[in-house]
């Protein structure tokens, strides 16, 4: 499945992003599976850009290591980028001649390319006539020669983009393209990079990022009602949804601040309605009193947390698994909220349809963790076979339960019928406060054990699901991964590699990480002399959550980088070679920096 | 807290709506308080609208006043300290049968949920809601309250509060809300005119309280008070929807006037929303979810 990885960066004017776009599009509809990162910057206007588009036959299940081929339009910024983009021995370097640069003088912090060739894009652009605009025209007939992309679909992609902006002369960056395409074709790349042709998806394949993905998954559930405070990486989710819910009858609301919004959406849910919060870790931290409460009163919802790095305002834009900590323990009190994690874009609607499912069948908020490079990346997708999903609706209570209701009612499973507004008969009252089975509020300490009882015992079912977990590899392999998340995606193909040189792995991703499903991980641990958890926290705390609630294999690391560095298949593939060979002393210590490890 | 007793049954189908049907848990208030003057207009307030029992909401944040809904035999929610409006707000949207009132205290209106209430209040979301101003923190047992008066000797300023107050009748004027009102928990006719007119306003309707805290700020508001030799002044030849007459209003020297200071409909956020579900309903020719769906996949470029 390698592919082709390749990475575009320049500044901020250079239509990066666009050209991505135009790149994945056109794969997709040539029957290519691909994914696209792309990182705006920080900044509105100037500053560093980059994309990063991978490509091959098969389902893409990471953005990948290395570039096979880097296109730099702007030098300026690419070594603060060599994070994201990394140039290899393997590496083609295509560079805009305006730099000036020769081949040798590259600032590639002393690696080698396999090739550097030099190209006059401003040239071509300048030619063309809007130097600006037509950057990313010239990179993409340049692409889609060297590539031998069909140039129609990647010009249709450009023509259609252009078309949505409202660019009112193709002209100009149609003639950059051609002048681009003429050029490649008289100067071929001295080293073949090449795809192997795709062939015809069976369905048609669609192009989207985890956090539509996300939004699309709370329609599908029902969701009629969402309430957000914009913020990176999250904002997407509300943009999507405030274009969108109203054709499904439900709302939107644009709250002052996040616990407004959560505030809100538990105020939708307490009216009958499914209703889902999105936002980040700053954004978390601030909600975590309604989810408190949200436990209290066992009201369902859905609280969509996209991690950028932190701690604090952070690192907006980049990527980190850091809040595992946050979304499990945060909010005050003796209780637990199910927290499940998406693997892929794909996977964001699933996890996020299986959320709602979860929040409404067991009457408690849930915490859905994406990542900025989940939420932000665009993959190109096999069309959603609605009839493979269940949507789960709260209990109501019934007409004779109504008669006589309690609205906490201690049941065997936990779980008592919620009325709503509007229920003749059915009020009680959604309080903070500790209450007994009717509402009513309490100081006993015995109904406050036989209450806290109810709202944990009711999720333990949950711990059973086999289905919330993905698993990989040989099932009596002795060293093992664990890895969650966007993160995962590379750990699965690192295993595949492993196992394609002969070595014996196995890989587990939950995808459900809070409550702890103590038997499917140990039943995972039962052949594994030494295992290792991958993940991007400098923690590892998924690492320290498993140490805390499982029996854990004796040789139990956490192998992990802090966010916005990019964690490649091939580290992970050297990592599981390096768990082969006999204890050493780097193996000894619980918590490592992968780059120590391997 | 009284021991919790349970909620009687909800008044029998076609009977009127009574004081009996709507009691619910015995007030915990310490004796004396203008709070038990609030729910008892309150009472009256229903039995006068005569809504269907089981479309009224009764919902409070924190504090002594947040133990409202408690007594109140209807659906309902007390909820966390300042957030009790964007939690009803989201309640009124969207549930054009259900009539939503929130009390709370000065601290849920003007301190910690000071930002909620200008964003509810120009949003105009379709509900009530009742702040009964004590101007001391009660519940924590006298701490200073962003209506505490300079000078006022509290655990928290213990020689004198030295931060100017809030003026709330000036802060919810310039809130945005549709309809404000003032009025004063030893008044109980004005109190029961000033909340079912506030209820039976379309649009975020508040109402301001004077209600007395006896054990930790007592004689507070005894200025407005005839019968403690203060007086209470009406509202009088003046225009509600005057926005410059309503300050006016509010900046007149303690204890001011009482009555409805601001009145001037305009569209609700519920009733906008609806329109925009009708407009998006229209566009799609009412297709199902699925189809919605389906399409938004087949439009992804």
């Amino acid at each position: 499945m390698r592919g082709l990885v390749i990475g575009i960066a320049g500044a901020s004017s250079d239509g990066i992003t666009a050209a991505g776009e135009s790149l994945i599009n056109a794969f997709a509809q040539e029957g290519y599976f691909a994914t696209l990162s792309t990182n705006p910057g920080t900044q509105i206007r100037g500053g560093d850009v980059f994309c990063r588009v991978r490509v091959s036959t098969d389902p893409v299940l990471n953005s990948g290591g290395l570039l096979d081929l880097a296109v730099v339009l702007d030098w300026e910024n690419f070594s603060q980028l060599s994070g994201e983009l990394s140039v290899g021995p393997e590496t083609v370097v295509v560079y805009d001649r305006r730099s000036g640069l020769t081949a040798s003088a590259l600032p590639l912090g002393g690696v080698r390319p396999a090739a550097a060739v030099a190209v006059p894009v401003a040239e071509i652009a300048i030619h063309a006539g809007a130097p600006t605009q037509a950057r990313e025209s010239v990179v993409l007939g340049l692409l889609s020669a060297w590539l031998r992309l069909p140039q129609k679909r990647v010009l249709e992609a450009l023509v259609s983009r252009h078309k949505a902006g409202g660019d009112p002369s193709p002209k100009t960056y149609q003639k950059a393209f051609a002048d681009a395409v003429a050029y490649a074709k008289e100067h071929p790349l001295g080293r073949a990079i090449a795809l192997d042709p795709a062939a015809p998806p069976e369905g048609k394949r669609r192009v989207a990022d985890g956090n539509e993905m996300c939004a699309r998954a709370a329609l599908f559930s029902g969701c009629k009602f969402f309430s957000g405070y914009p913020i990176t990486p999250a904002s997407e989710i509300m943009q999507y949804l405030q274009r969108e819910i109203w054709k499904y009858g439900g709302s939107c609301l644009q709250a002052e601040d996040e616990i407004a919004a959560a505030a809100a959406v538990i105020g939708a849910s307490y009216a009958g309605t499914k209703a889902m919060t999105a936002t980040s870790g700053p954004g978390f931290s601030l909600q975590t009193e309604v989810l408190g409460l949200a436990s209290a009163v066992e009201l369902p919802m859905v609280c969509v947390n996209v991690q950028r790095g932190g701690p604090s305002t952070g690192m907006p834009t980049t990527q980190e698994q850091a809040d595992l900590f946050a979304a499990t323990f945060s909010s005050h009190g003796d209780t637990v909220r199910p927290v499940l994690a998406p693997t892929s874009v794909a996977d964001s609607f699933d996890v996020t349809v299986e959320a709602f499912n979860i929040a409404e069948q067991y009457q408690t908020p849930v915490v859905v963790l994406t990542d900025r490079e989940l939420a932000q990346c665009k993959a190109v997708l096999e069309p959603i076979e609605p009839s493979q999903f269940r949507v789960v609706d709260r209990l109501e209570p019934t007409k004779a339960e109504l008669k006589r209701y309690a609205r906490f009612q201690i049941t065997d499973a936990g779980i008592s019928p919620i009325s709503h507004p509007g229920m003749r008969g059915g009020n009680y009252l959604a309080a903070g406060l500790e209450h007994d089975e009717k509402g009513a509020p309490t100081a006993s300490g015995e109904i406050h054990a036989q209450m806290t009882r109810k709202r944990l015992n009711k999720l333990n079912p949950l711990k059973l699901r086999k289905d919330l977990f993905l698993f990989e590899g040989d099932l009596d392999a002795h060293i093992g991964l664990v890895s969650w998340g966007n993160v995962s995606g590379i750990a699965r193909e690192a295993v595949r590699m492993a196992r394609a040189k002969g070595v014996k792995v196995k890989l587990l991703v939950p995808r459900l990480l809070y409550p702890v499903a103590e038997t499917i991980y140990e039943d995972f641990f039962a052949t594994l002399r030494r295992c290792v958890v991958v993940e991007q926290s400098h923690q590892g705390q998924l690492h320290r959550l498993l140490r805390m609630w499982t029996q854990t294999p004796r040789e139990f690391m956490s192998v992990s980088k802090s966010g916005a560095n990019r964690i490649t298949p091939e580290e992970i593939v050297r990592l599981i070679q390096a768990m082969e060979q006999p204890a050493t002393d780097r193996f000894r210590s619980h918590y490592c920096d992968l780059l120590n490890v391997i | 807290m009284s021991s919790p007793t349970l909620s009687p049954a909800p008044a029998a189908p076609g009977a009127p709506l009574t004081k009996k049907a709507l009691t619910a848990d015995h007030p915990t208030w310490c004796p004396g308080c203008g709070d038990f003057a609030v729910l008892a207009a309150f009472y009256r307030v229903l039995e006068r609208l005569q809504y269907p029992q089981e479309s009224i909401v009764t919902m409070a944040g924190i504090g002594c006043s947040s133990r409202f809904p408690y007594f109140v035999n209807t659906h309902g929610g007390h909820f966390i300290h300042g957030r009790s409006l964007p939690f009803s707000a989201a309640v009124s949207l969207g549930r054009d049968d259900l009539h939503v009132f929130v009390f709370g205290g000065d601290g849920d209106g003007f301190s910690i949920g000071g930002n909620h209430l200008v964003h509810t209040a120009r949003k105009n979301v379709r509900l009530t809601y009742v702040i009964m101003d004590n101007s001391v923190y009660g519940l924590t047992k006298k701490q200073t309250s962003p209506t505490s008066p300079i000078g006022f000797k509290s655990k928290t300023d213990p020689t004198g509060a030295i931060d100017q107050p809030i003026n709330p009748m000036r802060t919810l004027v310039n809130s945005g809300a549709t309809f404000v009102a003032r009025s004063h928990a030893t008044q109980v006719n004005h109190m029961i005119e000033m909340m079912e007119k506030a209820a039976r306003h379309d649009g975020f309707s508040v109402v301001e309280i004077l209600s007395e805290c006896v054990e930790f700020y007592e004689g507070a508001f005894d200025a407005g008070n005839p019968r403690k030799g203060g007086k209470f002044e009406l509202v009088e030849n003046h225009d509600p929807k005057d926005l410059e007459a309503a300050f006016r209003l509010a900046n007149e020297a303690w204890p001011g006037r009482f009555g409805i200071f601001y009145d001037s409909p305009r569209p609700t956020k519920n009733a906008l929303e609806k329109g925009l579900i009708a407009k998006a309903r229209e566009r799609t020719k009412g297709a199902s979810d699925l189809e919605l769906l389906q399409a938004s996949f087949r439009k992804a470029r």
